[in-house]
């Protein structure tokens, strides 16, 4: 490409923090300024859809939170769906190294699921738009992400099917196939629904009740009751 | 969704009264609107594409209905009761608890299996459209609440059980229908009956004797099959 990879210093559109730089071609690696516009899209179409939910969003919003041009956005997206799924994409990529990282720190099972769905409430409160966005909005963002919400849930499974090693034959007899997938159902669902009313402050008050149903099917209730309280 | 025999207006001078037109018109506009959503998905559809399936003038559809949004509501609704027509028809009458629960989930699982452009329009399609279609499942959600909650009274540890329990269980077997629905294996959804009454019921009565209820199910006689 012949033209200079971004708008003129003088220009609106021209990012805040590069105007610093000397004007014309700021000798950045091309590759380093793609993935920084390629964020700042991504995190702007995030400020975007919380402002205006996911139908009222248009590109241009998208580009003034990101500060970058409408062709740089089409440099990085062919659609507002597209510039979603990644930004749907890189709030579920974090949200799930966060929730392994509780989960690996511990030993035993029933404290890993623990951890794990501490660790799920957590960046979902801490982070209300992105909750919102991954669980409310990606429902209304076109089939694509639909099919990734669908796929993240079922990536849970796992986690809970963990839980059946070193059970006993009459335990695993009370489990069935879908076990886990209604587990896993039943607790996205108490938190979508808090999301949904916009009671994101109510998600780590779920956290017993979601450990005590999840474990019971393993442990027992009263065992799972006690591994919910364990601090 | 459609009435097997749709009325003809009778020849000559006699007119069928204008409300009973306009019922069977609004129904008609409902079933295109179904039959559109499940073909393109909420937010592709039109109301010209609803205008042209339900055969009307697009003045017709706004005599009816104020949108898309109330159009697809309606039809949402009307599935809905549908599917709680059989619920309360099957287990309404039924005193035992865990039997209670067990003609209630039968006959919810019938209607997925026997109806499933209805069921999706209600538990698939209504996630993806309006926020009037989400707050709708939300509530028909918690109409099966109830069903459970009895659960409490007749459990020996029902007080100590989590206070969003009902929320997730229903949430489970919900999620299950949902992933059948989507890919197109509703037909088969009966056969969960079995696993998904034990999970419904074990946390009230604890292992063994919800597999005893399921046991007990097994032989006794069917739920009321569906009255068309």
């Amino acid at each position: 490409m012949s033209e200079p990879v971004n708008p003129s210093v003088d220009s609106p559109e021209y990012p805040p923090e590069l105007a610093r730089l000397p004007p014309g071609r700021h000798g950045l690696p091309r590759e380093f300024v793609a993935r920084n516009q390629r964020e700042r899209l991504i995190a702007g179409l995030a400020e975007a859809v919380a402002e205006n939910g996911y139908a009222g969003t248009t590109i241009a919003h998208i580009t003034r939170h990101a500060a970058v041009s409408r062709r740089t956005f089409y440099e990085h997206f062919s659609s507002k769906d597209e510039c979603f799924v990644a930004a749907y994409d890189t709030v579920m990529a974090e949200l799930r190294r966060r929730v392994d990282e509780a989960f690996n720190q511990e030993e035993e099972w029933p404290q890993a699921a623990r951890a794990g769905i501490a660790a799920m409430l957590e960046f979902l409160t801490a982070e209300p738009h992105l909750a919102r966005l991954s669980m409310v909005e990606a429902l209304v963002a076109g089939p694509v992400v639909i099919e990734r919400y669908d796929a993240a849930i079922q990536g849970l499974v796992p986690y809970f099917e963990a839980g059946r090693q070193g059970r006993s034959a009459e335990v695993l007899a009370g489990l069935s196939p879908s076990t886990e997938e209604a587990l896993v159902g039943g607790m996205v669902s108490l938190i979508s629904r808090r999301i949904f009313a916009d009671r994101t402050e109510e998600l780590e008050s779920l956290l017993l009740d979601l450990v005590e149903f999840a474990l019971t099917p393993y442990l027992g209730s009263a065992e799972a009751a006690k591994v919910a309280r364990q601090g | 969704m459609a009435s097997k025999s749709t009325p003809r207006p009778l020849p000559g001078r006699h007119q069928l009264p204008r409300e009973f037109i306009a019922q069977h018109q609004r129904a008609r506009i409902v079933n295109a609107l179904a039959l559109e959503v499940s073909e393109k998905g909420y937010r592709s559809v039109t109301v010209a594409d609803v205008v042209k399936r339900a055969g009307i003038a697009r003045n017709t559809f706004y005599e009816n209905f104020g949108s898309k949004e109330d159009c697809f509501l309606a039809a949402q609704q009307f599935a809905m009761s549908a599917a709680l027509d059989r619920v309360v028809a099957a287990a309404g009458e039924i005193d035992e608890w865990p039997r209670r629960v067990a003609a209630g989930l039968a006959a919810f699982l019938g209607f997925v299996a026997e109806e499933p452009a209805l069921a999706r329009t209600c538990m698939v399609e209504a996630l993806a459209a309006a926020p009037s279609s989400v707050r709708y499942y939300e509530e028909s959600l918690q109409s099966f609440v109830s069903l459970f909650r009895l659960g409490r009274d007749v459990s020996p540890h029902g007080q100590e059980l989590p206070e969003t329990l009902e929320e997730a269980l229903i949430g489970g077997v919900f999620w299950i229908l949902y992933q059948r629905l989507l890919d197109k294996d509703a037909a088969g959804v009966e056969e969960l009956l079995p696993e998904l009454v034990e999970f419904t019921l074990t946390p009230y009565l604890g292992a063994e004797a919800a597999c005893a209820a399921v046991a007990e199910g097994d032989g006794a006689s069917a739920a009321p099959t569906s009255r068309g």
